[in-house]
């Protein structure tokens, strides 16, 4: 009989939340939470307690499989890297370094990022390396870096709860980060006040002191609007702003057109309302903004990430406790897999591969020739695929046939690959399209570390073995690595693979396994004995001083029109995650919220005849689906919203690919549609 | 605390006879479940971390074949494993007790009445709490006013089934709370029906432990909802859970002259 408690991090969110798991003779039975755990504290989600439940399903692939006469078979794991080896260097050799691209994932460890990025770039010799933060927090990472130098959440999870107000935006926080959600509740215990301003009503906005609904698309005008009371009002931190700050007078200029009036014509939000909320942010001690894919997947989702940082700096609440921009990370590790360097303009740590320094130094490392071209993104991968310039993929464990806008796009691009790898621990949308499946180790069977979205480092510890000749992505990658005649991929753990990055990415310099074993450490973290780090920006900024960005407001790239009247959104609900490859596979959480549906205002839904669970059908210019109609006073007239978890009504075959022209994210959150009774 | 681990091991391996133990311990800067056999090192056992140690003994005995089991209990515990061996879900000569008195803090955490356990093995017996201040608040209340307090209160209800996940007697094989007979909103918050059932269905079972409220996300005052239950099955039953004996009220009335009287 062994029974063991196994304890590590959930692979859900990016909250980050460690919790043990039960384990009878190598089955996974329960989750229990870890009480002395200082981001959970002994609670969880619903999704956190059923964690165990997909480990162990029978569909996890087991084999590696290659593609022959359009039929998949089972390969042994030497034939079928070989065969991954031989066409990318086919393809190389015929077409440049550059007709390959490697997608990373945030559902990997950071070693596994690490080696993912190395591949990448020293065994194939390409730039092309990025991951899903290209849709969902890449804005932040462009926004945070302008503003204040580096592209992170300023403060920590348990600093919430001493805030006395907390603006949250484009965040379904209680759904989507639900112990961060925990931590906002005490707050308003404690007594702080909370605004949300969403165009739908969340479960957080309905226990809110203030909720304002702007319609999709009109965040920056608000923002402005609520700078330009402060500033009239005489509520901004002088001292901050000239001691900390430059651009002040060019902001000052850029925000004087937004009247509380102006301001409701484009956003729909009140006048006193707006002035309300923005003398509650700017008067309070200490004043937390959080927010999340409202903000960032937007067609300008970099200038709506400076304007929230210009509100912070405006009001001084940057580099103190309890305050600053939070962007609240939706995956256990898309910190982790940016820290790593799966970004194609970065090597890891953040460092530019187009920087001759770093280029060197990395070169130096690695033993290997590094270009020094800044790589494809996810989004023009997709359209460079389509156009033939990208012909060979590997994808590490995303499901881009459910994720990515404009589903129909990307079924092109796929089909227009000569040669596409996906390493994957289920068959999904994705897996048929691949010429070679290899099937991976998940969260449970394997060892390394994820970063939080407050950038602590967490701990995954093996609980059992992966099923089948399963790997973990890490040892994966090894193997590639070595068959591409690389250097550099000898790795017997993932505590070496770590050292190697800490070597090399100075914000991780003091971070090791042995002390992430037992230490809760925050980066940067750059020396052995350093403590790491839970405030930023604390004695100033990198560059200096704080940049005010003057943006205005600009529509989004679709807006409605006669034939497609409605605005639509998508977003994640409480029970599914992502495209569903683990929670649809979780019994409990399938039944929680089985089904595809589009939210719609009673309002609407009363003129086009649509009743609550009526089968509708919902266009947009680039696809159509059906599903069931949810009628409720919950979401904003004109606005429609439909969850992206549902393969078999999946919301991005309708969504707009149009993407930010800095950080290249789609403009996920707004798309005109039409909605009729099916 | 001096290394309460070597007594613990002491008592339950040497002494009592057990072949596994179930107790916390600290592992990786943390204080976590372990569940150790005989002749394994204990390791550093924490007594000072309530984790709800019957819960996860009802987790893992359908899978223990044999052997028997010594299990660091508090006094709630010890009720509650006394109500699953009432009702046939665990056997109790197959389990051997080690009890633990709670520390000051801990009784008054969780406004402990009945803090100390049947055998005191670990720790010195603290006194009971007198009164739950919320519970007496509440009842001083208006009935209006009272139930204002428990809707805005199960408002905040995320719908994580910690409250039942995480119960020592939270027993049923198929839990109705997933049922849509009367939870019938999916989504969340779940309404006030989630609640209520759930606390009938403990109204007969629940012991005060108060781990509903310890993993509660929401910060939902649960112990003192289940104090107002309890109270109300003492005064209104004269019945108390926590002991292998007195039979649940809710069966026996079923048999008793009241029911057929109401049927007339």
């Amino acid at each position: 009989m062994k029974i063991d408690h196994v304890l590590t991090t959930c692979p859900y969110c990016g909250t980050g939340c460690n919790f043990y798991l039960q384990v009878v003779n190598e089955r996974l039975i329960g989750v229990i939470p870890c009480k002395t755990d200082e981001i959970s504290q002994g609670r969880l989600c619903i999704k956190g307690y059923n964690a165990h439940t997909f480990v162990q399903h029978p569909d996890r692939l087991k084999h590696p499989m290659i593609k022959e006469k359009g039929k998949m078979r089972k390969a042994s794991w030497d034939e079928a890297l070989d065969k991954i080896v031989s066409e990318i260097k086919r393809i190389t050799s015929e077409h440049g370094n550059d007709s390959v691209a490697v997608f990373a994932s945030a559902k990997c460890t950071t070693e596994e990022n690490y080696l993912f990025q190395k591949l990448a770039r020293s065994a194939i010799g390409t730039n092309n390396v990025d991951h899903c933060a290209r849709l969902c927090h890449a804005s932040t990472v462009a926004g945070l870096v302008y503003s204040f130098g580096s592209g992170a959440m300023t403060n920590s999870i348990p600093e919430f709860e001493d805030a006395n107000c907390i603006l949250v935006t484009g965040s379904n926080t209680l759904e989507a980060h639900p112990l961060i959600g925990s931590r906002i509740l005490k707050a308003m215990e404690n007594g702080a006040q909370v605004i949300v301003i969403d165009p739908r009503d969340t479960p957080l906005s309905r226990l809110a002191q203030f909720t304002l609904h702007q319609k999709p698309g009109s965040d920056i005008a608000w923002i402005n609007g609520m700078i330009r009371v402060i500033i009239e009002e005489g509520l901004f931190d002088k001292e901050f702003v000239d001691g900390r700050t430059e651009l002040f007078e060019e902001l000052k200029q850029v925000v004087q057109q937004y009247t509380p009036e102006e301001v409701e014509k484009i956003t729909g939000i009140e006048p006193k309302m707006l002035v309300d909320a923005a003398r509650t942010y700017a008067k309070a001690d200490r004043s937390m903004i959080a927010y999340a894919m409202g903000i960032t997947q937007h067609s300008n989702g970099t200038d709506l990430v400076k304007s929230l940082a210009n509100l912070a700096m405006v009001t001084g609440n940057v580099g103190k406790e309890s305050t600053g921009v939070n962007p609240l990370r939706g995956q256990c590790n898309v910190q982790g897999a940016c820290d790593a360097g799966c970004l194609p303009d970065f090597y890891p740590g953040y460092q530019k591969v187009n920087d001759t320094g770093a280029n060197k130094k990395f070169r130096g490392a690695w033993k290997s020739n590094l270009s020094t071209k800044v790589g494809s993104t996810i989004t023009s991968t997709m359209e460079k695929m389509e156009s033939g310039e990208i012909k060979g993929l590997i994808i590490f464990g995303e499901n881009v046939m459910v994720s990515d806008p404009d589903i129909a796009h990307i079924e092109k691009a796929l089909n227009s690959l000569d040669f596409f790898a996906l390493v994957e621990i289920f068959p999904s949308e994705t897996s048929k399209f691949a010429d070679v499946i290899l099937p991976a180790a998940c969260y449970a069977e394997k060892d390394g570390t994820f970063t939080n979205t407050d950038r602590k480092i967490r701990m995954l510890r093996k609980a059992v073995g992966p099923p089948g000749e399963a790997m973990p992505d890490w040892k994966i990658a090894c193997e590639l690595g070595k068959k591409f005649g690389a250097e550099g991929f000898d790795f017997s753990s993932p505590a070496e693979i770590m050292d190697e990055m800490a070597s090399l990415a100075p914000i991780y310099g003091g971070v090791s396994h042995g002390r992430a074993d037992t230490e809760v450490i925050s980066w940067p973290c750059p020396t052995k004995d350093h403590p790491g780090t839970k405030v930023l920006h604390v004695d100033g900024f990198k560059m200096g001083r704080g940049k005010f960005a003057p943006v205005h407001h600009s529509p989004p790239n679709e807006e409605p029109s006669e034939e497609f009247p409605m605005v639509l959104s998508t977003g994640r609900n409480l029970f599914q995650f992502h495209t569903g490859t683990m929670t649809r596979k979780s019994p409990k959480l399938e039944q929680e919220a089985p089904e595809p549906y589009v939210e719609i205002n009673s309002g609407d839904a009363k003129m086009l005849g649509i009743e609550d669970g009526s089968r509708v059908r919902v266009t947009s210019r680039r696809g159509s689906i059906a599903l069931v109609a949810k009628v409720t006073e919950r979401i904003i007239p004109g606005t429609i919203f439909i969850p992206f978890h549902y393969a078999e009504a999946a919301a991005n075959r309708l969504t707009n690919p149009a993407y930010d022209p800095i950080a290249q994210i789609p403009e996920l959150k707004v798309c005109a549609a039409r909605i009729e009774r099916s | 605390m001096n290394d309460p681990g070597k007594e613990i091991s002491r008592l339950a391996f040497d002494e009592r006879g057990a072949d596994y133990l179930l107790a916390v311990r600290e592992e990786y800067g943390n204080a976590g479940p372990a569940f150790v056999a005989k002749g394994e090192d204990v390791g550093d056992i924490r007594t000072d971390i309530p984790y709800q140690l019957v819960t996860i003994l009802r987790k893992i005995y359908p899978y223990m074949e044999d052997g028997k089991i010594a299990v660091v209990i508090r006094r709630c515990e010890e009720k509650a494993l006394n109500e699953l061996i009432k009702r046939g879900i665990i056997d109790g000569d197959r389990i051997i007790r080690i009890g633990l008195a709670c520390s000051e803090g801990q009784i008054e955490a969780c406004r402990c009445t009945d803090p100390v356990p049947s055998c005191v093995d670990i720790g010195s017996p603290g006194k009971g709490w007198n009164e739950d201040q919320l519970s007496k608040e509440l009842s001083a209340m208006s009935s209006e006013e009272r139930l204002d307090f428990w809707v805005a209160q199960f408002r905040k209800c995320n719908k994580c089934y910690a409250c039942s996940t995480n119960c020592p007697v939270c027993v049923c094989d198929h839990c109705v709370l997933e049922e849509c007979t009367f939870v019938a909103e999916k989504g969340i918050p779940p309404g006030m029906a989630f609640h209520l059932i759930r606390a009938y269905h403990l109204s007969d079972k629940c012991t005060e432990c108060g781990e509903c409220e310890r993993s509660c996300p929401a910060h939902i005052p649960l112990l003192t909802f289940r104090k107002m239950t309890n109270r109300d099955m003492k005064d209104l039953y004269g019945y108390e859970s926590g002991d292998t004996e007195t039979v649940s009220p809710l069966l026996t009335t079923l048999e008793g002259d009241l029911l057929e009287e109401e049927e007339d």
